[in-house]
């Protein structure tokens, strides 16, 4: 019998507690190298909480998350990144009065690769020139439109180069044109060697992309498994929908 | 054991003076989030004023805490309209430009005080400045009782103000949520103003009641403003009790470590700096923050 | 060579001053030297202030701790029989040592935080200096007869002036000045991306307080003669960062700006005791004016003149029609 694969991210029963609020809730679940891995569900599900466990910007209450089979428990952030795990905020926040390409080196400098010189220059070119910014590159970030700034969002995390690239909400505010080029590139990045793992609410994008995905609701993990199963789960629906009902019985 | 209720009884005196030191800035925290380093140079300010109305008209320190508060009460929010209004809000904590807006203060109200009274050294006498009590074997100092008495009056009333009237209630609303508070129909400015009236005259009451206990020049006031600040990081910078419990743990130390330890009196200083560092680093929830973590461990499945 | 001038603009005049600076011993008489040494003294303490305060963001009120090291290391070791050139690593490894100490637990402080913990470490460290025996409590110490050397001082001081600016202006075109400047604007997006804010923090800090302490071990070498007053004083804390503020922090030429101001201040204040009695209102009225209308200085105001104007604009437009 063929030998699986091991995986690349492994998240062990991983709770987070906020003083009295639980937001996640005994979260479980492995995600093998080169997949597109996608975790969804309702807003408040505990998902950017859970990518916040995940790069150590914030410590899990309880449990454990190994990446590449080393127990990531207590590094920090910054640690975690030079490792090849880095993640992209849902709130953009750019370093406002750098240029475009100054936001981009930074993480050449200092992420996993730690390029410095004409090596460090050419790969703020590439990753500009992957996330069609080349043209931007010697903007302030602060003048960038919302499309472009999800861009460098992706640009900056792409910097460091990483094996997981966690990406997180990075269709939201998009429109339909832009949504596309998105998955595009996503399909690309993965083409190019990365795993990736994406909290999205655009139902459709997920199904298109995802290799298999989670699903969280109130922190706790409530189905998994391929898309095509998972969006069909009554379970599922229902964690959806429970919010519309709501709202439809108030109104 | 003696010695001890001794020491706890000057801890208890000591604490009044501190606590209404340490409402002043902490009021104008909770409501606007701003670290008011001016605080220093309004607590000196009213001490001199203090002195001048002792020198010039006999009054009697305490009595004129009844002039000196309400009158820097009005010059707080002075400071507000003209100075504090226009700086940017700041949504992730207080700023460096308030922080060193108001050291700029500071300095100007230094030199106001060396202007008009130079720098020598001033104190206050009365006739009952050398006076003590005695009390379970130990002598506590008239002075310092009316000090304790006063603090505990004013901050009752401060309680009495946010608690029961609307006034209060709205401080006490922008404090725990300002966009709330604004939807709910609280004018923000102008509570702000008040706030910064209110933190303003309890510097000078505090100001009002050192004048009694210490000598002072224009420079006084940093090391009561380093306590200041040690006492509402303790106490956990927006919870009113947190600042009395706080004001009690500073003042037990510091009276601890004189009684106890051979540590000279100069050196007592350091000892709050360090306990301010070491209580910004390991605790910054303060002691109520130290009080959930262990409620968590306790709790914890 | 148009091409790096045009990189860096502040080559030209950086060098015409540094040429002025170094013939001033053959071309002014002693009063400006004096000044001079004076200012470049300034230049030193502001620049390397501002490595930590200005490009990082983290605003240190008890940088006068460091001057004192400095100082009083010179003075203690040359008392000992050691040459005053030699006691100047000495004073800066010892500086850079404090300053990890100090900075390992208040830099877990973020902003004003951190502010107000330097400012307890500063008065914790003057108060201490003023009670200990072999620092000569609070009436000072004196520099052994011998050492006093007029021009070699100038030197000295000019020397490590523009050698400080050199090195600050070297370490903000590399990677190092990248990182500051990213923890300036948003330490959780640097940390993010892979920065040990920690150590760069502790970095610009012990080279910051060397450079500050050799500035020490040559102020006492000059004036022969330190006591606390003089080299741990808050006020000369205040000054370290009231000349980069007002000049504009986190830039090359704002501290140097700063430095010139008040050190020319210092000197007015110094020659009329009235404005000696105002020092306090002028500087705090600097701070209040600064803080209100233009927090990032004179270059800050410059920056914004220079933007209103029609050439300026033209090339904003076009970067702004370049969005995609």
């Amino acid at each position: 019998m063929p030998a699986e694969s091991a995986p690349i991210l492994a998240v062990t029963a991983v709770c987070k507690r906020f003083g009295g609020l639980l937001a996640l809730d005994c979260v479980s679940f492995e995600v093998q190298p080169g997949e597109i891995f996608s975790v969804i569900g309702p807003n408040g599900a505990g998902k950017t909480t859970l990518f916040s466990c995940l790069v150590g910007a914030v410590h899990p209450t309880s449990g454990n998350v190994r990446f590449r089979n080393e127990d990531l428990a207590g590094l920090r952030n910054d640690q975690i990144v030079t490792r090849g795990l880095v993640r992209t905020h849902q709130i953009v926040k750019p370093f406002r009065d750098m240029t475009v390409a100054d936001n981009v080196r930074v993480g050449v400098l200092y992420g996993k690769l730690r390029l410095r010189g004409a090596k460090a220059r050419e790969r703020v070119d590439e990753v500009l020139g992957r996330t069609q910014l080349a043209h931007r590159a010697s903007v302030k970030a602060g003048v960038l439109s919302i499309g472009e700034l999800k861009r460098l969002e992706i640009a900056r995390a792409l910097a460091t180069g990483p094996e997981v690239l966690c990406l997180d909400e990075v269709m939201g505010g998009l429109n339909p044109a832009e949504i596309q080029q998105a998955m595009a590139l996503v399909r690309a990045l993965r083409d190019s060697g990365l795993t990736i793992l994406m909290i999205e609410h655009h139902v459709h994008a997920v199904a298109g992309l995802s290799d298999r995905l989670v699903v969280l609701n109130f922190g706790k993990k409530i189905a998994e498994g391929r898309p095509g199963e998972v969006l069909r789960d009554p379970a599922v629906v229902a964690a959806y929908l429970g919010d519309e009902t709501k709202e439809e019985a108030r109104a | 054991m003696q010695k001890l209720v001794i020491v706890a009884l000057n801890s208890l005196l000591a604490a009044g003076l501190y606590a209404t030191m340490s409402y002043g800035l902490a009021v104008i925290y909770g409501v606007m989030r701003i670290i008011n380093l001016a605080h220093a140079g309004l607590m000196m300010l009213a001490a001199y004023a203090t002195w001048a109305l002792n020198d010039r008209f006999s009054l009697d320190p305490f009595l004129s805490i009844v002039i000196v508060a309400p009158a820097f009460f009005l010059i707080g929010m002075a400071l507000y309209a003209t100075l504090i209004r226009w700086l940017p809000r700041s949504s992730t904590g207080p700023s460096m430009q308030s922080l060193l807006l108001l050291f700029g203060v500071w300095l100007v109200l230094q030199n106001l005080a060396y202007a008009i009274w130079g720098g020598d050294t001033q104190s206050i006498l009365t006739p009952y400045t050398m006076e003590s009590v005695s009390f379970l074997g130990g002598r506590f100092g008239v002075p310092q009782i009316g000090v304790f008495v006063v603090g505990i009056v004013s901050l009752v009333g401060l309680n009495l103000v946010l608690r029961r009237t609307f006034l209060g209630k709205a401080i006490r609303a922008v404090t725990q949520n300002r966009d709330a508070a604004m939807l709910s129909g609280v004018n923000a400015g102008r509570i702000a103003a008040v706030a910064f009236g209110i933190g303003t005259a309890f510097a000078a009451m505090a100001g009002s009641m050192l004048s009694t206990l210490y000598a002072f020049t224009p420079d006084f006031g940093r090391s009561f403003l380093l306590k200041a600040f040690c006492i509402i990081v303790l106490g956990g910078m927006e919870s009113f009790t947190g600042v009395a419990v706080g004001a009690l743990v500073l003042a037990f130390i510091e009276n601890f470590a004189s009684a106890y330890t051979s540590i000279p009196v100069s050196f007592q200083d350091a000892i709050s700096f360090t306990l301010l560092v070491v209580v910004l680093v390991a605790a910054p929830g303060g002691l109520p923050g130290l009080w959930r973590l262990l409620d968590r461990r306790v709790v914890a499945r | 060579m148009t091409a790096l001038l045009r990189r860096h603009p502040a080559l030209l005049p950086g060098l015409v001053f540094a040429a002025l600076l170094l013939l001033a011993p053959v071309l002014a008489d002693r009063g400006t030297q004096n000044d001079l040494w004076n200012m470049a003294f300034f230049v030193v303490l502001a620049a390397a202030w501002n490595l930590l305060g200005g490009f990082a963001g983290q605003v240190s009120l008890g940088y006068s701790a460091f001057v004192g090291i400095g100082a009083y290391t010179t003075v203690l070791l040359a008392q000992a029989g050691w040459s005053p050139w030699l006691t100047l690593p000495v004073g800066a490894a010892l500086a850079a040592a404090f300053s990890v100490v100090v900075g390992l637990p208040t830099f877990r402080l973020r902003g004003p935080y951190f502010t107000i913990a330097t400012i307890g470490v500063g008065e914790a460290v003057r108060v201490i200096a003023s009670g200990l025996e072999f620092t000569g409590g609070s009436s000072g110490l004196r520099m052994p007869p011998g050492t006093f050397d007029f021009t070699a001082n100038y030197y000295a001081m000019v020397g490590l002036a523009l050698a400080t600016l050199a090195l600050v202006a070297w370490l903000q075109q590399h990677a190092f000045g990248l990182a500051l400047e990213a923890i300036r604007q948003d330490i959780d997006g640097a940390e993010a991306l892979g920065v040990n804010s920690t150590r760069a923090k502790l970095q610009a800090h012990a080279i910051s307080s060397a450079l500050v302490a050799v500035a020490g071990g040559l102020f006492a070498t000059n004036f022969q003669y330190i006591s606390p007053g003089s080299v741990f004083d808050f006020r000369l804390s205040l000054t370290i960062v009231l000349m980069p503020i007002v000049g504009g922090m986190g830039t090359l030429t704002g501290p140097v700006l700063g430095a010139m101001l008040f050190s020319y201040l210092q000197i007015k204040l110094l020659a009329s005791p009235a404005l000696r009695d105002s020092y306090l209102f002028i500087y705090g009225g600097l701070l209040i004016v600064v803080m209100l209308f233009e927090p990032r200085g004179i270059m800050g105001l410059w920056e914004r003149l220079w933007s209103k104007l029609p050439r300026r604009r033209t090339s904003a437009i076009a970067e702004a029609h370049g969005a995609g």
